[in-house]
């Protein structure tokens, strides 16, 4: 005899017919989120979807601002092919951005292993650590340019205590981005630093102790527990000085303004001085719209690479 | 009675507020400018002192046309960019200041209206009062966009109590002095360290005097192509570039953002800095005596680069009341009174022969300043611009600065520069001739 192992089908029983239930994105909860989200929301439309929408129609026409734009078709992104100046731009900007950001992170992953160690008044240090990051740049700038100067500064004196003869920081060929680099380093470190800080305040000490009782080196400690469970916040820091490194502006403009020749014009200051100095709109929004796919698409190869090497506990 | 504020009562209600405020914020925003009929003008200013001169101005306006001056000061750095993004907005003042390089840039892409009509309809006003230069600086495409505020030459200062300490005759305020003997004199003054000859700015605006003195200039006549490479220039550019590299007997460049001419004269130690009598009313805080001279000549004589700015009515201001109040501001801002004003500050030479030079000395020789503009002594070359100028200046402001390094030759710099300047002038001959098109 088969048997017969389909289940059983039921039929269905009529029920009371009762109200439609609301929709989740309709209840008073989801309406009091979205008055609350509204303001960040119009914010984001107005001021920086809104504008880069504009830069993508910009892009398409020659505008000098004063009088009436003529389209363009593609011109102004053909421009950027035979454009020494851009391409040395996005050289540099590269170049500030490779360097910079392993430095910067660390700097800042070192400071906050040093800071987690017990140290006491660790308040005082985080907070005199982040000085630096909180001080605007303009001042910070300033403050750099004479630190560099060749004769008389005060980084050349203290190499000259070493006996090394320094050299023209932001006047020389092949210093002025090094410089650069170093300031900005020193700019930005506490950043890093404090996020780290917090991560590593968050990783469960039983995995230490745990490491510890299987008698497992600190190298392998550091390695084994203290990276993966640090990963997403090492992931945020990468993914956020990699977008500030590529609009790095104000302390090239301030302390070199782009020179000697060309060696410290980054990528954003040639987007303003075409956009607001030259009257020439409609190539500085196809070179920023350029400026921004590159950074979609290093931050969407960061998210991709993220799925391998970020540890998350869920 | 007595009512509960639930947690979510008190949210809602926060929420409504914020909006309020936003709303009331908007409003009060749009509500705020100028009153009606105020006759608006805009300036740089970057110090307490000019700031007084352009409030001493706006009582002059409010005296003279009986309604309300309206001032927009901003620090001259920022200034532009200000002005492009109020005439783009359609909020620039009826009248606005431009730095004479810049009235061909705007004029050729349609900023500010030209006032040829204004002043042929007007027989109250005409331009024969003010100097040549400054109709020649305020002007383009044959049509006049600017009445000038200050006109001058760049003349040298020199540092009277070092030349004296030196044994050294003072230089003749009316003779002007050879190159060969200028450069003699600086390194006669030069102590390595201590002490130096000469100083000026490492950039085109400084340079264009040596290059006009030497019968040369940035752009041909027909403004075509760069003539940087031409004998003449490249002699010009040298000389300066040797007084630096070879001779050093100018004070080590210590970066390329912030040098300043003036600030290493104000130090005592530098005989003669090339600068404007602008820089006068800066100057009188030496610690020194001091004076001017003409400015050394070279082969084509001494002809220093004359620099001014004007004051130019936005084409946004079209017709009518409007049109007819900028007129007058602009008259009365540039009127004999208001340039007594300004003179008598000690800000810089006025633009018209009428109004009084009121500098005090020092500097003795301010006298040749006036005699310079009207061709007495020595002669003045107006500074010639073309209507991409910030882009000219730019390219320039790339790489000559490091010719002063002696990081590349004076030859190697012009030959990398001139065919991307050739390609500049190209595109000014196309906006001349797209502003001419656009005219009619």
């Amino acid at each position: 005899m088969a048997v017969d192992l389909a289940p059983a089908v039921t039929t269905p029983t009529p029920s009371r017919p009762t109200s439609k239930p609301t929709p989740r994105w309709r209840s008073r909860e989801a309406l009091t989120a979205w008055l609350f989200i509204l303001p960040s929301l119009i914010g984001f439309l107005i001021f920086t979807a809104g504008p880069v929408v504009a830069a993508g129609v910009i892009s398409l026409l020659n505008w000098n601002l004063f009088s009436s734009p003529t389209w363009a078709g593609l011109h102004n992104f053909a421009r950027l092919g035979p454009d020494p100046t851009f391409w040395s731009a996005l050289g540099n900007t590269v170049y500030f951005t490779l360097v910079s950001v392993p430095l910067t992170i660390l700097v800042s992953l070192a400071l906050a292993l040093l800071l987690n160690q017990g140290v006491r008044r660790v308040a005082v240090f985080r907070s005199l650590l982040l000085l630096p990051y909180a001080t605007i740049t303009v001042a910070v700038a300033f403050v750099w340019i004479w630190l560099y100067i060749p004769h008389d500064g005060l980084v050349n004196a203290v190499l000259g205590w070493f006996g090394i003869n320094g050299p023209a920081w932001l006047i020389s060929d092949n210093w002025a981005m090094p410089a650069l680099i170093l300031m900005s380093v020193w700019k930005s470190f506490g950043f890093g630093m404090v996020v780290f800080l917090a991560g590593l305040q968050a990783i469960p000490q039983q995995l230490y102790e745990a490491g510890r009782v299987d008698g497992t080196s600190p190298w392998n400690s550091f390695r084994h527990i203290t990276l993966p469970m640090l990963s997403p916040a090492l992931f945020f820091v990468i993914v956020t000085s990699v977008i500030g490194s590529f609009q790095v502006f104000d302390q090239a403009l301030i302390m070199t303004n782009g020179g000697p020749g060309t060696r410290t014009t980054t990528l954003v200051m040639y987007i303003y001085r075409t956009g607001f100095e030259n009257y020439d709109q409609g190539y500085a929004a196809a070179q920023s719209l350029v400026l921004f796919a590159f950074i979609v698409v290093i931050t969407a190869g960061q998210f991709l690479f993220q799925r391998r090497l970020v540890h998350y506990d869920n | 009675m007595s009512t509960m504020l639930s947690r979510r009562g008190f949210l809602g209600m926060t929420g409504f507020a914020g909006l309020g405020i936003a709303a009331a914020g908007t409003l009060a925003g749009c509500s705020s400018g100028p009153p009606p009929g105020a006759a608006t003008w805009s300036m740089w200013s970057s110090s307490a002192a000019e700031k007084k001169v352009w409030d001493d101005f706006g009582k002059y306006v409010e005296q003279q046309l009986k309604v309300k001056s309206v001032a927009s000061l901003t620090p001259s750095p920022s200034y532009p960019t200000k002005l492009d993004l109020q005439l783009v907005s359609g909020t620039a003042s009826l009248v606005t200041a431009l730095n004479g390089t810049l009235i061909p840039t705007y004029a050729a892409r349609g900023a500010h209206r030209p006032l040829d009509d204004l002043i042929a309809n007007d027989p109250d006003f005409t331009l024969d009062d003010f100097y040549k230069t400054s109709k020649s600086i305020s002007s383009f495409n044959g049509k006049t966009y600017a009445i000038g505020f200050d006109v001058a030459p760049t003349v040298m200062y020199y540092n009277k109590d070092l030349l004296n300490k030196q044994g050294i005759p003072l230089p003749s305020p009316t003779e002007p002095m050879s190159w060969a003997t200028f450069r003699d004199l600086c390194k006669q003054l030069t102590k390595p360290g201590q002490q130096y000859g000469f100083t000026c700015a490492p950039a085109i605006d400084d340079l264009v005097s040596w290059i006009y003195c030497a019968g040369g200039n940035v752009m041909s006549a027909d403004s075509s192509r760069s003539t940087l490479g031409d004998p003449e220039a490249i002699e010009a550019l040298q000389y300066v570039i040797d007084l630096f590299v070879k001779d050093q007997v100018t004070p080590p460049i210590k970066n390329l953002v912030t040098e300043s001419s003036l600030s290493n004269f104000m130090q005592g130690n530098v005989a003669f800095m090339q600068n404007g009598p602008w820089q006068v009313v800066n100057a009188r805080k030496a610690k020194f005596d001091w004076d001017i001279i003409p400015f050394p000549a070279g082969a084509a004589g001494s002809k220093p680069r004359v620099s001014g700015s004007s004051f130019a009515i936005p084409s946004g201001v079209r017709e009518g009341a409007e049109l007819d109040l900028a007129w007058k501001l602009i008259k009365t801002l540039t009127s004999t009174g208001a340039l007594d004003i300004y003179a008598k500050a000690g800000r810089n030479n006025p633009a018209r022969l009428s109004a009084g030079s009121a500098f005090q000395p020092p500097p003795d020789n301010l006298g040749i300043v006036q005699e310079i503009l009207a061709g007495k002594l020595a002669g003045g070359h107006a500074f010639d611009v073309t209507t991409n100028w910030n882009q000219v200046k730019q390219l320039l402001g790339q790489d000559l600065p490091r010719t002063f390094l002696g990081q590349v030759s004076v030859p190697d710099a012009i030959n990398g520069l001139t065919p991307r300047l050739d390609i500049l002038m190209r595109q000014h001959l196309d906006t001349v001739r797209q502003a001419t098109a656009r005219k009619g």
